[in-house]
């Protein structure tokens, strides 16, 4: 399974990479989302922590939405789904492909929004930058794991995508605040006390969502329209 | 089972509402707004309980594939989705006076906001077309997920920050006996009506799928 996850990844980063219109739509619009926040500050006023690491995560949302609906809209031409579901992988191959491929993209997209927030919302790191990596990155997966999942919504010609937005924030909500309450530790380097509970709960909406995603995307992902 | 449920309703909502106004005394530093309490906490307490029907019977629709379960999810959806609401509207009412906002960030507060929100959109893409054939399938995992997000919500909320009063906790919330009963009553009466109208609700939509699937086939399937 792991190596067509791998092959699907591959296929799918390529195609994205190769073409960028994908990756530029969502880097715009995080882009957009953080300057627009930056309004809300008087000129030479600083945003506190929490507020700049909200927006982050904010634009991360709506990016990870264009992600997937962009990764499973690339098998909707042609009928390469029906090609996928035929070839002897099993469908959580899909998933873990698509997962991992998202992963990579929005981890792409938060390098532009993460140096955007710093300048627009006017923040100094105080904290250790590889701990806002590893926090990132950890996030990242359970928003992949659940939006790999649900973006299967998007395929079949009955698709609305701008329901998935509906649909996966309120989800999203666990990741969303350990994301921001982790990050605004990395931009204050204050709350280092409250880290172990929120890794915790990244960790645990990462295993239950994952684990969720592995039993159910069989049922999401068919050839059904 | 509706009829004798309605009418079981009935009796109990006039007994609960006796116990309410005329047998639980006045609390001491809240007065009769407290009185709320006795609505908002079954109105919560069964929206939960909709949720969980919503979560079982989602399961048992991606493991058997009958329709009767899907419309049984549908309609614990609407019911937990009008419970919570009707929670969260009562719950206003009683934390202006007391605690002097409409709105405050708390585990069990924002677990039903968000859980209202998780599962206003399981209605509407249930009144929408996405899906096509899968629908009921597409329906049954995101019930499943969303009563798997639940206790995930509720920790991190927790860890956000929390005023609010553990009423049902080890200490006993410091609740009179007549205030105990008087919650109990409400919690059956609520329950009943509850079960009415989940009865109630899935018996339409199997009749509307019945009308369908005649207007559309000549037959009906289940």
């Amino acid at each position: 399974m792991l190596k067509a996850a791998l092959a699907i990844a591959r296929k799918d980063l390529s195609l994205a990479l190769s073409g960028a219109q994908g990756l530029v739509q969502t880097v715009l619009l995080g882009l957009l989302l953080i300057f627009i926040m930056s309004l809300s500050r008087e000129p030479g006023e600083l945003s506190p922590p929490l507020a700049a690491a909200a927006v982050f995560w904010l634009a991360t949302a709506f990016g990870q939405v264009l992600v997937f609906n962009f990764l499973y809209g690339l098998e909707e031409a042609e009928g390469a789904r029906l090609g996928l579901l035929l070839s002897p992988a099993p469908a959580q191959a899909v998933w873990l492909g698509k997962a991992l491929s998202g992963w990579v993209l929005l981890f792409c997209c938060q390098m532009v929004f993460a140096p955007a927030a710093v300048a627009f919302l006017g923040q100094t790191v105080a904290g250790s930058p590889l701990m806002g990596l590893a926090v990132v990155a950890a996030v990242d997966w359970g928003l992949c794991a659940l939006g790999s999942l649900l973006g299967a919504l998007s395929v079949g010609k009955s698709s609305r995508e701008s329901l998935l937005t509906v649909i996966l924030f309120p989800l999203l909500v666990p990741a969303l605040l350990a994301g921001i309450r982790l990050l605004e530790t990395v931009i204050s380097g204050r709350g280092l006390e409250a880290v172990g509970a929120w890794t915790g709960t990244v960790v645990a909406f990462d295993a239950v969502f994952t684990a969720a995603a592995l039993v159910l995307f069989p049922f999401l992902y068919t050839g059904e329209e | 089972m509706i009829r004798l449920c309605a009418l079981a309703f009935a009796a109990a909502s006039i007994i609960a509402q006796y116990l309410i106004w005329f047998h639980a005394p006045v609390e001491q530093s809240m007065g009769v707004v407290q009185k709320i309490f006795y609505t908002h906490m079954p109105l919560a307490w069964w929206s939960t309980v909709s949720f969980f029907v919503n979560f079982v019977a989602s399961i048992l629709y991606l493991a058997k594939r009958r329709d009767a379960y899907s419309r049984l999810a549908g309609a614990a959806a609407e019911l937990g989705v009008l419970f919570s609401g009707l929670a969260l509207i009562t719950g206003m009412c009683w934390a202006r006076p007391i605690w002097n906002v409409w709105w405050t960030w708390d585990p069990r507060l924002t677990t039903t906001l968000v859980m209202w929100f998780v599962y206003a959109a399981y209605l509407l893409l249930r009144a929408s077309d996405v899906g096509g054939q899968r629908q009921d399938t597409v329906l049954a995992v995101l019930g499943v997920v969303a009563f798997l997000d639940v206790p995930l919500v509720f920790i991190s909320a927790r860890y956000w920050r929390s005023i609010h009063p553990s009423v049902l906790g080890s200490q006993g919330g410091g609740m009179e006996p007549e205030m105990w009963l008087a919650v109990v009553a409400n919690l059956v009466a609520m329950g009943l009506f509850w079960l009415a109208l989940l009865a109630f609700r899935t018996r339409q939509l199997g009749t509307g799928a019945a009308v369908t699937a005649l207007m559309r086939h000549g037959s009906i399937r289940n």
